[in-house]
């Protein structure tokens, strides 16, 4: 089984280091809504991490799908943005049910860090873990943002 | 440069214009940031003898230097002005995340002047920046504004603010963001005088460290370095409140029953090893902290079902626990929340209670002026009570709304005499009768008692910081020299905006390496340290300019006359030959006058003018 980001929201602390080090990993500097991966702060009882699943926990609202001109695609599990087909026509950041999908001049996304995610190593409470997809703490996070 | 925008957004509400200063490589190698900046805003933008609630007064807000950088807990935010109560420069920091975001939206550090017509709140978006009318926000909690200014503006912007208690001037009022607080000093009452109710930030820009890679490795490494100390595990397990059985039984210096005891009796019951597995559902954390002290505290049923807290921490147990002796922890949780929603500072809030059920014990003040029994043995009901009437200046809560110094006036009849208050602001959870160098620390903090512009307590406690070993705690030899230089490392710490309970993980000496990889600048130690010193000087000149001098700083008559009762540190007190020669030494130290004013010669050294 190929292992992908699983959120634990009640581990967040709320502490948005992680947006921080995705970006930073990944840019080479520190732009929040640049980030793979969204923290919410909503309030004093709720933070959460909001991840891309790849696939597993987007059902209808999929980027795959719905990319107008197939530029995303899933190889192996792993869903990632072909530049050279993208158009920027930002129908992927619409649908994408976690609000990950990002868009400068090309759409982008959490690509795993090949496999020694970032944002897991620096995140020391476990509210990021990478491992077996764990549906049922996706099904939170969209639960979670549902509210807001 | 890099790490920094370089610039400075001054908004002024009464002419409602805003414009920017620029700032170079000289301002920061003078002032660093954070602190530094907000500091340098206050000292030259406030005029001689303006009231801390005048217009004319200023309210700075700053970004340290790591805050917006992936540095662990190095997110803090300053917030500065004249303050409201003790008028001497106040600072205060956070660990909400409003001044990273300011950062993204392009500056380092705002400056607010003036005062809007109506209420207000202040809304900026990188260039754009507008006072927008906040009427409808007025007379609502620091829970209920940023709900309604994320449903306007969307769930990613940030909002500090002030609840009822900042429109209502008291002069204990903090400023909220992310349920942290700046506490101290009451600059929530300045951002009411200035009809401001919120400041709402959405920043888009990137920020670029001078060596990301170089960065993200400082990251790591500190994370590591962190998770593996022994603190980490308290911090996680129990917050800033582990130690409290530890200062109780062993040291004898928790401050209880507004000081007339040293050891609580009834700690257990406010101890977080009571408290953390029946309450504490998570962690909470300041931006940018990977060693969470914070704790969602929830009371699930009882009298104070519903209550869901960032807390308990350490001096909040103090002093809306021990300080009244409440050892109901369930009331302290909601007297706490009802602290952050009015938007109170829990230390001042907690000892003025205190203070007044001292004097109900006395017969000073009686049952039917208050309304109830505002006693010592009925806390836990009295205490969530009286802050809901502080916080709304309702009834006797009015006279108790501005701290015991003005409380004590109020009543007269020789309440000052039990008012234990050093400049105007009451104690953290430290009874220095017991631990002398801090007591010189609660005299010689700019902003009144406190247990942080030195950090004095940790020293003394301990034994051993830094270069220092073998530290007494009794004596009072030696003091003034190690308080003046601890002042100057805090200083440094606030303007860096690191966390200072990592200031074991960072000593001075670490800090370079971290500030060159977010900003390219090179600094040495000793340049940090007379940064540091530069700041608390433009601080001392500041209040000495206010007149508020030696004479004010003086130990409350409590630390003096009254020797503690019992426990460990039985029989110990601050005589007030002792509390002279600290002064003296002090001053020595510094290059200041006897009566507390820098010399000439110390401003010229340094670059003040």
């Amino acid at each position: 089984m190929v292992k992908m980001l699983v959120p634990y929201p009640d581990r967040c602390t709320g502490c948005r280091f992680c947006e921080m080090a995705c970006t930073i990993a990944h840019e080479g500097k520190i732009n929040h809504a640049d980030a793979r991966l969204q923290v919410h702060r909503r309030n004093v009882k709720v933070d959460f991490p909001s991840v891309c699943t790849h696939c597993v926990s987007c059902g209808e609202d999929c980027c795959v799908l719905h990319c107008p001109v197939d530029a995303i695609k899933n190889i192996d599990g792993i869903v990632s943005v072909d530049e050279e087909e993208c158009t920027a026509c930002g129908t992927c950041v619409e649908v994408c049910p976690f609000g990950v999908m990002r868009m400068e001049e090309k759409a982008f996304k959490c690509d795993l860090c090949d496999g020694d995610p970032t944002c897991v190593k620096f995140c020391p409470m476990g509210a990021i873990k990478y491992e077996e997809p764990k549906p049922e703490q996706y099904d939170l996070v969209k639960k979670l943002l549902g509210e807001e | 440069m890099k790490g920094f925008t370089g610039k400075i957004l001054k908004i002024d509400l009464t002419t409602e214009k805003n414009s920017v200063k620029t700032i170079d490589e000289k301002y920061i190698r003078k002032y660093l940031g954070g602190q530094g900046f907000a500091v340098e805003l206050v000292y030259h933008g406030v005029p001689k003898g303006t009231d801390a609630l005048d217009p004319n007064n200023v309210l700075a807000m700053a970004a340290g230097v790591f805050d917006g950088y992936p540095v662990p807990t190095g997110g803090k935010t300053i917030f500065a002005g004249k303050g409201p109560a003790t008028g001497t420069l106040c600072e205060s920091v956070m660990g909400g995340s409003i001044g990273a975001e300011l950062r993204h939206a392009g500056f380092d550090a705002l400056e607010i002047m003036g005062r809007a017509s109506e209420p207000a709140y202040i809304f900026i978006e990188d260039d754009k920046v507008e006072i927008n009318d906040a009427r409808d926000l007025w007379g609502k909690d620091t829970r209920q504004v940023p709900e309604l200014l994320k449903k306007k503006h969307g769930w990613d912007v940030k909002v500090a603010c002030i609840g009822m208690a900042g429109e209502k001037l008291s002069r204990i009022a903090c400023i909220d963001c992310d349920d942290r607080q700046a506490g101290r000093g009451g600059l929530g009452a300045v951002m009411g005088s200035k009809n401001l109710k919120a400041i709402v930030v959405r920043g888009t820009h990137d920020l670029e460290p001078a060596d990301p890679s170089g960065l993200l490795e400082i990251a790591l490494r500190y994370q590591k370095i962190m998770e593996a100390a022994p603190s980490f595990v308290e911090d996680t397990k129990y917050g800033t409140g582990e130690f409290l059985g530890w200062v109780n039984k062993e040291k004898g210096v928790f401050p209880t029953r507004n000081w007339q005891e040293s050891v609580f009796a009834e700690r257990e019951k406010i101890d977080p090893y009571y408290w953390a597995t029946r309450y504490v559902s998570k962690n909470k954390a300041c931006f940018a902290c990977t060693k969470p002290c914070g704790k969602l505290f929830e009371v699930k049923s009882g009298k104070f079902a519903g209550v869901a807290i960032d807390g308990i921490e350490y001096e909040t147990l103090y002093s809306l626990g021990g300080a009244c002796g409440n050892a109901d922890v369930e009331s302290v949780a909601r007297a706490n929340e009802l602290c952050d929603l009015y938007g109170i500072d829990t230390i001042s809030a907690g000892v003025t209670v205190g203070f007044a059920m001292e004097l109900m014990q006395r017969g000073i003040i009686s049952e039917k002026e208050v309304g109830f029994r505002l006693t010592f043995d009925n806390a836990p009901d009295a205490v969530p009570r009286m802050i809901e009437m502080m916080g709304s200046r309702n009834g006797f809560g009015d006279i108790l709304a501005d701290g015991v110094k003005a409380a004590a006036k109020k009543i007269g009849k020789g309440a000052e005499r039990y008012a234990v208050h050093t400049k105007g602001m009451e104690p953290p959870a430290y009874d220095v009768r017991g631990m002398k160098g801090h007591g010189l620390a609660y005299m010689t903090s700019t902003r009144g008692a406190c247990h942080l512009r030195a950090g004095f307590y940790a020293p003394e406690l301990v034994g051993k910081f830094w270069r220092w070993q073998g530290i007494d705690r009794f004596s009072p030899e030696g003091k003034g020299a190690m308080v003046a230089t601890m002042e100057n490392f805090m200083c440094v710490y606030d303007s860096i905006g690191l966390c200072k309970f990592s200031r074991g993980f960072f000593l001075i000496e670490k800090l370079p390496e971290v500030i060159k990889a977010i900003s390219g600048l090179t600094f040495s130690e000793e340049e940090l340290l007379k940064i540091g010193e530069r700041i608390h000087n433009m601080k001392g000149n500041f209040n000495a300019r206010e007149g508020v001098t030696r004479k004010d700083w003086l130990l409350p008559p409590r630390i003096i006359q009254d020797p503690i009762p019992d426990g460990p540190s039985k029989g110990s007190h601050i005589t007030e030959a002792e509390m002279n020669k600290m002064l003296d030494d002090y001053m020595v130290a510094r290059s200041w006058n006897k009566d507390g004013v820098p010399s000439p010669e110390k401003l010229k050294e340094l670059g003040i003018e």
